[in-house]
């Protein structure tokens, strides 16, 4: 069988390339991709640590459902701050979002 | 009347502050009036104080003694006492503010009532922080001076106003940042803010004594100031109103020489008995030195200014000789130049209400046209310079006899050096007379000038009289003090001992 | 469950259900007058609910709620500053043509969150509650839209808001792989009872400083904080300037003297490096700034790391409690000290962004005299100066530093607050000696808020007694 440590190394990449992306990416939806991604690693983990070492209760599992749950209203406010920004400035690239000194 | 009359000296003001909030601010003379009869209140409560004083007693009276509020296991109390050490002090304080308050009469025009609000909370920090005996309580009192003389600066003041007043905020709050550092950690040790009770404990090793005089010292130093330390106070004084500048010189100052008093040489006597030839050095070296630059102002107050630096230089010397003679000469010396100083500046004061300036070369043969004015400043110039028969002699000539009989100090040569120091003072003092009064009345402007008024003479009288009383008679004054520094000097000496 | 269980969540039932209800009812509300004064006695309510029920603890929902005296007094400070942040937005709403109901109805969800989050016992708890706050608190700061400064705050925050979560969650995932719990009491009793896998704890550690530092805005997770605050509503970020650090400071606090006490070595150093790094920053750079909003953003960058020191002291077990209680009563004082700035902030505060720069507090010492005290009385206060109670809070601050043997980090504490006097003494300086002739409206919520603030910052420097002794109550953990 797959080790844990694999796992969580994956994970590890996972959120790496999440954090990535929201420090590279400069398009909006792009960081909001990368933030899915950070937030599926930690998903990821949860499963495994709960799959090898504490199957015994269900925290885990319940923990993953909050985390999509949280997710997904993360992801509803933030595309309607996008689409609020885009429809005035006709952008969604974040440079070009600098009125305020970053 | 042993509990409250304390507690009322320190808070009067406030309570006279909050009446001048219902007196319309277009009422200014009432204003005026209110403000000046609730320091005239004060000042005779602080006689009525003076009555109960008993000055065979080393020990702190009239002792009020409340818990305040608690912090873990430590009671913060509200605690005033008096003793030989701070009364003169705080009679000083309650005294100029009297005078200073008349002083402002008709050179305070403008926001006259807050003027009046910031110099009556004033006066309740100063008399706080001399009788304060609660250490905490003492700093809340010493920073919150800093509140309304900020203000009275940056409000009130000269020119460059702002920059004045925030330098001195920030000098002043930079060394009692560590102050405040220092007495928390005495009180985690201790187990009490209580400065008597410290003092009784004398529980604080040798090598901790010397960083915990370190940072108590850095609050003092730069309060008094001592060289190289003073360059807030120029800038203060100069821009500084008339009245606050009489109160920082005569007041203020004072706060940080009896801070090294009462904390220093009390809470660490061993590390006094060995920085006391520094603190000697730095002394001497202000001596000098504030004579020398007070010799070549131009600005007159910039001068008297810098004649603090040099005055408040022998302070110190009579302080860190740790006898009876050095100390007793340092705090008659201190009443001394809150008089003469205090009297310099408001004569500066005058002159400047009249010709708007205060360049001495802008000056000369005032003495024709101010004959009163010209005779009470020679009166104070002499007494600020020490002639015989005049209150500063009398001070300087005990601060000397102290250093030079000194063991702590270790060298007679401070003493010399000091002594050079008299006779600088009296060439920068007689410099700035001749300037000023003597000499051909060239300038067509002072011609005109007028004397001064009944009310100006009445601010410089009361002071010429303690001039006098204090050069001819002092023994009353030392007599209230002695019982108190003998206990000090005994403590100082006792750490002596158990340190060899 | 039982109903002990939802008493010990009543202010937060309280304030959801209202909240829900409110923003229906808001519907059919003209003056929207109502629907503040409706949030405001919903947030009453559970005020009085919280007081009633103070100092009863209790463990409720097999864990997931500790309501203990600790949470009481954090319910406290939240639910004041909701009441005063609901006060000062009314008026500063109206003036602006941004009257609109949903605002309340946002703020109660916020504050659900943070009430949320003083009573989580569990890190999953933490997670949803740090999610519930800041949320609504990113549409708040959006909430001027459609002015460009608003929107573009908004989506900062929210992009560094999700993205420090994610951290935060990442944190929590290795602790429950560490320890196979999320329970605060079961990660402290696994890691007492060696049970632990201390290398995934000691990744742990760090992911969650990085996600609750974003919250409360400590260096360096900080970049957001001055942006935000210049860019969202004003009212807005006077509630969210103490609310949001409150919360962020409650889960801080939680977590670490209550679950992972037994690693106070690793995590005590790291926290003192933030801290003073967080001090240091947040004054230096307040120097330079020109714009008040800017000014004060970087003075509560400061702020948190003071209160940081707190959780510095707190890793000695010695004095730890000392040091949480220390924490809680800064909060309380900083609660008044800073919202009362920001009133001010508001009161002067013309469209378009007018009104914010230090220069154009020139005169004011003139033009509204009490209004300029009360800011002196604030400025003061977050100096450190007495008799206000910024003193007080500094003084309770460096002792526990002291005691808990971080000389040095007190040191910075001191030297930082000297600094920021400079600053804070600019504005002071610029109202009284400069000359100038502000325009601002008096508008009666505005003065009563600041009035009262101002009045509280000055007694409680004065007379600090009887809310010290309630912090020292509340300085114990539920364990």
């Amino acid at each position: 069988m797959v080790p844990l440590s694999w796992y969580l190394i994956l994970a590890a990449a996972l959120f790496a390339v999440g954090i990535f992306g929201v420090l590279a990416r400069r398009n909006a939806i792009a960081i909001l991709m990368g933030i899915e991604l950070m937030l599926n690693a930690v998903n990821l983990n949860l499963l495994a640590f709960w799959r090898y070492l504490w199957s015994d209760n269900l925290t885990g599992v319940v923990f993953v459902i909050m985390v999509l749950a949280v997710a997904a209203a993360e992801v509803a406010v933030g595309l309607a701050l996008i689409i609020s920004i885009y429809r005035r400035r006709s952008t969604v690239v974040a440079e070009e979002i600098d009125l305020l000194k970053w | 009347m042993e509990a409250w009359i304390l507690s009322l000296v320190t808070f009067f003001p406030v309570v006279g502050a909050m009446l001048l909030l219902f007196i319309r601010k277009e009422r200014e003379a009432a204003i005026r009036w209110a403000a000046l009869m609730t320091a005239v209140v004060t000042f005779l409560l602080s006689l009525l104080m003076l009555s109960g004083f008993d000055s065979s007693d080393p020990d702190l009276q009239m002792v009020v003694r409340l818990p305040w509020f608690s912090i873990g296991d430590l009671q913060i109390e509200y605690f005033l006492g008096v003793d030989g050490l701070s009364i003169l002090l705080v009679l000083l304080t309650t005294f100029l503010t009297v005078l200073s308050i008349i002083s402002t009469w008709t050179a305070i025009v403008e926001r006259v009532r807050e003027f009046m609000i910031f110099f009556l909370l004033l006066e309740t920090g100063m008399v706080g922080v001399f009788l304060g005996m609660d250490l905490f309580l003492f700093y809340v009192f010493w920073e919150f001076t800093l509140v309304p003389m900020y203000f009275l600066i940056g409000v009130w003041g000269g020119e460059r106003r702002m920059y004045a007043a925030i330098k001195f905020f920030l000098y002043t709050m930079a060394g009692s940042i560590f102050m405040l550092l220092a007495i928390i950690w005495l009180g985690l040790e201790g187990g009490t803010f209580s400065v008597p009770d410290l003092i009784e404990a004398q529980a604080i090793p040798g090598n901790l004594q010397f960083w915990l005089f370190l940072a108590f010292a850095a609050a003092f130093a730069i309060k008094v100031p001592m060289w190289p330390l003073h360059s807030w106070l120029p800038d203060a004084h100069v821009e500084a109103p008339t009245a606050g500048s009489v109160i920082l010189a005569g007041v203020l100052l004072k706060m940080g020489t009896y801070g090294f008093l009462r904390f220093n040489l009390g809470l660490f006597p061993e590390a006094s008995i060995r920085l006391a030839p520094w603190v000697a050095l730095f002394a001497v070296i202000g001596i000098i030195y504030g004579a020398a630059v007070a010799y070549a102002q131009k600005d007159v107050k910039k001068l008297v200014a810098y004649s603090s630096v040099s005055h408040l230089g022998f302070v110190m010397l009579g302080l860190f000789a740790l006898n009876i003679q050095g100390l007793q000469g340092g705090i008659v010396q201190m009443i001394n130049h809150g008089l003469s100083t205090g009297a310099l500046f408001l004569i500066v004061g005058m002159l400047y209400e009249r010709r708007h300036t205060r360049d001495m070369d802008a000056f000369g043969g005032l003495w024709r046209v101010m004959p009163i004015y010209a005779g009470l400043t020679l009166i104070v110039v002499l007494s600020s310079m020490g002639l015989p028969g005049l209150n500063g002699f009398v001070g300087e000539f005990t601060i000397l006899i102290g250093s030079f009989g000194s063991e702590a100090i270790g060298s007679v040569w401070f003493t010399i050096v000091a002594v050079v120091g008299v006779i600088l003072a009296a060439v920068y003092m007689l410099y700035m007379f001749q300037k000023l009064f003597l000499g051909p009345l060239d300038n067509d402007k002072n011609k005109v000038l007028l004397d001064i008024n009944r009310r100006e003479i009445f601010t410089l009288v009361p002071i010429v009289i303690l001039i006098f009383w204090i050069g001819l008679y002092p023994r009353p004054f030392f007599g209230l003090t002695e019982a108190s520094v003998a206990k000090v000097v005994e403590l100082v000496s006792s750490a002596a001992i158990t340190m060899r | 469950m039982s109903s002990s269980d939802l008493l010990s969540v009543a202010p937060v039932l309280i304030i959801s259900v209202w909240a829900i209800l409110l923003l229906l009812l808001d519907l059919f509300i003209k003056n929207k007058g109502l629907t503040a004064s409706l949030a405001a006695a919903g947030v009453a309510a559970a005020l009085v609910v919280v007081i009633v029920r103070f100092g009863s603890d209790q463990v409720a929902f097999s864990g997931m709620i500790v309501a203990d005296t600790f949470s009481d007094f954090l319910q406290i400070v939240i639910l004041i500053t909701a009441l005063l942040g609901i006060a000062v937005a009314y008026d500063y709403l109206r003036r602006m043509n941004m009257e609109r109901g949903e605002y309340y109805t946002l703020m109660l969800f916020t504050v659900a969150g943070m009430l949320l989050m003083s009573l989580a016992g569990d890190l999953i708890l933490i997670f949803l509650a740090i999610e519930l706050l800041s949320v609504p608190l990113y549409v708040l700061s959006g909430f001027a839209r459609p002015e460009k400064g608003s929107e573009e705050a908004a989506m900062k925050y929210f992009i560094l808001g999700a993205f420090s979560s994610a951290f935060l969650v990442y944190g929590i995932a290795l602790i429950f792989g560490s320890t196979g719990t999320t329970n605060m009491a079961g990660v402290a009793a696994s890691i007492a009872g060696n049970h632990a896998n201390l290398t995934l704890l000691t990744i742990a550690i760090p992911m969650l400083l990085v996600g609750l530092g974003f919250k409360v805005a400590a260096v360096p997770f900080h970049m957001w904080t001055p942006d935000v605050y210049q860019g969202a509503p004003s009212a807005a970020v006077a509630f969210m300037s103490v609310g949001a650090k409150v919360a962020g400071f409650a889960a801080l606090l939680r977590i670490f003297v209550s679950a992972l006490p037994e690693l106070s070595q690793t995590w005590g150093p790291v926290v003192v490096a933030i801290s003073a790094a967080t001090m240091i920053w947040g004054n230096v750079a307040a120097i330079a700034q020109s714009n008040i909003k800017r000014m004060l953003a970087y003075s509560s960058i400061a702020h948190a790391g003071y209160i940081l020191m707190a959780l510095a002291a707190a890793a000695d077990p010695s004095v730890s409690e000392e040091a949480v209680s220390a924490a809680l009563f800064y909060l309380f004082a900083y609660l008044f000290s800073n919202l009362g700035a920001w009133t001010v902030v508001l009161a002067l505060e013309r469209s378009e962004g007018r009104g914010l720069l230090i220069e154009d507090y020139a005169g004011l010492g003139r033009r509204r005299p009490a209004l300029a005290l009360a800011m002196a009385i604030f400025m003061l206060s977050l100096i450190g100066v007495p008799p206000t109670v910024g003193l007080i809070g500094k003084f309770l601050l460096f002792r526990v530093t002291i005691d808990a043997g971080l000389t040095g980090l007190a040191i910075v504490g001191v030297v930082t607050s000297l600094i920021s006097a400079y600053f804070y003494l600019g504005v002071v300086i610029k109202m009284y000696m400069g000359t100038g002739e502000p325009e601002s409206r008096s508008e009666g919520w505005l003065n009563r808020s600041a009035g009262l603030t101002a009045l509280v910052t000055f007694l409680l420097g004065v007379l600090p007694g009887p809310i010290l002794i309630l912090a020292r109550s509340s300085g114990f953990l539920t364990p």
